[in-house]
């Protein structure tokens, strides 16, 4: 049986119903992200999972415990605040013993194991801090030792990044999935950011209006969404209506059909390209935009707009508005989704 | 520029309150002069005003009776104000509109309006209120109410209080103790200086203890109301006496409270 093990899980605020009926299992030592855009339901989900939000129907399970009724601070869950939520009042040291303070454990032991995570998260020397005296990294770190030192059997974050700037987002988020490598923690982790999902996650639960919407690997979820929605939130996916499709690919669906713009290929003469390459078709180039490593062009094909990502090898090739190429299409890229 | 906006700003500072001290040190060499009638300064000076006023056993009673007043009113203030505070932010925020009304009536109120209305309603009721000091221990309650309130919701809203309060119960403490041991340290300092401020107020009050009480309970300025036929210079020593204590008083506070914001710099 799974790790963790979530039924039928249903929470309601009065008559407005956050999600209804959500089913997941996740194994030992995986790092699973709740991706969705804001309102979505996923920290409410998080919170329900560590009996801070009580739930109204379903069932929870961890190691085939049974802790849907259990209180917080029983369910052996470590948590991470977007806010930090460090004591203002003690030191970082005194943050990291709280947990183990509480299980009235020994001090010497309580020394050595606030030692031991302060080393883990790099914070040696700044134990006898205070949260307002550190960086808004440092203090996220500091959160991160304390929820750690209780050896937790699951870690949730609830965006734990969303106030960091974009630098020390880059380390931090290093940092957290070395770690939990390293532990191998069971960690569930809560984000409306795809590219930080991509990056850190085993797995992605995708969220859409209080429903998981695909659960897969970073590498399923973005090159075959599950439907628009998915198409739309994971990437720049050109969504193509069903009689456009039938016209320029010959596929024939009722559904709209989901192209990747980096799969797009520009014909260059004297190449060969195999079967699954589509027969080129013309299109102009109405604007461009340079994003670094990649240009992003908007190109209309008769009156199909697509947008198409090609790689910025060299400035001499930037295509100019109003210029006109043949477009090859990837047969094997192009799927049908639901709506 | 900002050198001669400086000394512009300490300019104006330093007049201001050179303004508000000319009363207070007039008062203090009255205090201590033998006697002061026909001649620009004094004939002589003398502690003897001091000396009169602290052997005064009846000051002293006086004294006494204002502390224990003020202090039994402001320990009341706490033990009701805290934890009701506590759970309108923590279960039920939505009170704390009500909450906000409800601690602007007393200023609504003229104290001398709420004494009357205060005798009338308790004046034929079954427990003798009127006259005793258990009435003035309730109207207190109700001045310092508004002070303790607003300087404790602003404390609250400046902490993440349920982030901190759902971190503590995931590390394991209770409701309780997360309340003490984090909650209340990090209110400490509005607390002190709300209890600070409130007590130098109420050992300053004068119409609700005439009213209600009067000399029944002679509260220290009650005292100085029944002495104004004597001697001013008596007086003033007792104001300064006062007044003395008041700035002890906020010194104490004011270094308590720094110490115990725990922040070193």
């Amino acid at each position: 049986m799974s790790y963790v093990l979530a039924s039928q899980l249903t929470k309601r605020f009065g008559d407005n119903t956050v999600f209804e009926k959500i089913n997941f299992s996740i194994e030992k030592g995986e790092f699973i992200t709740l991706l969705g855009p804001s309102g979505c339901g996923k920290s409410t989900l998080l919170r329900s999972l560590a009996g801070l939000n009580p739930i109204d129907g379903g069932e929870i399970h961890i190691e085939n415990e049974d802790l849907t009724h259990t209180l917080p601070r029983d369910r052996g869950i470590g948590m991470v605040f977007q806010s930090y939520a460090l004591f203002p009042n003690m030191t970082v040291a005194e943050n990291i013993a709280f947990g183990l303070k509480m299980k009235k454990l020994s001090s010497v032991f309580i020394q050595s194991e606030v030692e031991r995570v302060i080393e883990l998260v790099e914070l040696g020397g700044k134990e006898q801090q205070y949260p307002d005296q550190l960086s808004g990294g440092q203090r996220q770190r500091v959160a991160l030792a304390r929820a750690l030192v209780v050896k937790p059997r699951i870690l949730l974050l609830d965006e734990p990044l969303s106030a960091l700037d974009a630098k020390i987002r880059k380390r931090l988020r290093q940092q957290i999935r070395s770690i939990q490598k390293e532990l191998n923690l069971t960690t569930i982790f809560v984000t409306h950011d795809q590219e930080e999902a991509m990056i850190m996650s085993d797995r992605i639960f995708l969220m859409n209006q209080g429903e998981i919407v695909q659960k897969g690997t970073p590498e399923e979820i973005y090159t075959q969404p599950a439907n628009e929605f998915v198409a739309g939130f994971m990437g720049h996916y050109n969504l193509v209506e069903s009689h456009k499709a039938k016209q320029l690919f010959n596929i024939h669906t009722d559904n709209k059909v989901a192209i990747r713009p980096e799969s797009i290929y520009v014909r260059e003469a004297g190449r060969h390209y195999g079967s699954h390459i589509s027969a080129p078709q013309i299109g102009i180039i109405k604007e461009h935009q340079v994003l670094g490593n990649v240009i992003r062009y908007r190109v209309a094909i008769d009156d199909c707009d697509l947008t198409v990502d090609l790689l910025n090898r060299s400035s001499e090739r930037l295509l100019a508005a109003g210029q006109s190429l043949e477009l090859l299409f990837n047969l094997n890229e192009i799927q049908p989704v639901s709506a | 520029m900002s050198a001669v906006n400086l000394s512009y700003h300490k300019f104006i500072v330093y007049l201001i309150t050179g303004l508000l001290l000319i009363p207070i040190l007039a008062m203090l060499l009255y205090s201590i002069s033998s006697s002061w009638g026909a001649t620009i300064l004094p004939d002589g000076l003398t502690l003897n005003w001091y000396w009169k006023l602290l052997t005064d056993t009846r000051f002293l009673a006086a004294f006494g009776r204002s502390l224990l007043i003020s202090t039994a009113a402001l320990a009341l203030s706490v033990a009701l104000i805290l934890p009701a505070i506590f759970v309108v932010f923590y279960y039920f925020p939505k009170l704390d509109r009500l909450m906000n009304l409800l601690i602007m009536l007393p200023f609504a109120v003229p104290p001398v309006v709420s004494s009357v209305g205060l005798l009338q309603l308790y004046s034929d009721s079954a427990v003798p209120l009127i006259g005793t000091p258990w009435i003035l221990l309730g109207t207190y309650f109700t001045i310092a109410l508004p002070f303790m309130y607003r300087t404790l919701a602003t404390g609250l809203s400046t902490i993440h209080l349920h982030d901190l309060m759902d971190a503590a119960h995931l590390l394991g403490a209770s409701t309780t103790k997360a309340f003490l041991m984090i909650i209340l340290p990090n209110l400490k300092k509005g607390l002190m200086t709300s209890v600070f401020l409130c007590f130098s107020f109420l050992l300053g009050e004068f119409v609700f203890s005439n009213m209600l009480v009067g000399a029944r309970f002679e509260t220290l300025q009650i005292y100085l109301y029944n002495m104004r036929q004597t001697s001013g210079h008596f007086t003033s020593a007792l104001v300064m006496t006062y007044l003395l204590f008041i700035f002890l008083l906020t010194w104490l506070a004011s270094r308590l409270g720094f110490n115990q914001s725990g922040v070193k710099s």
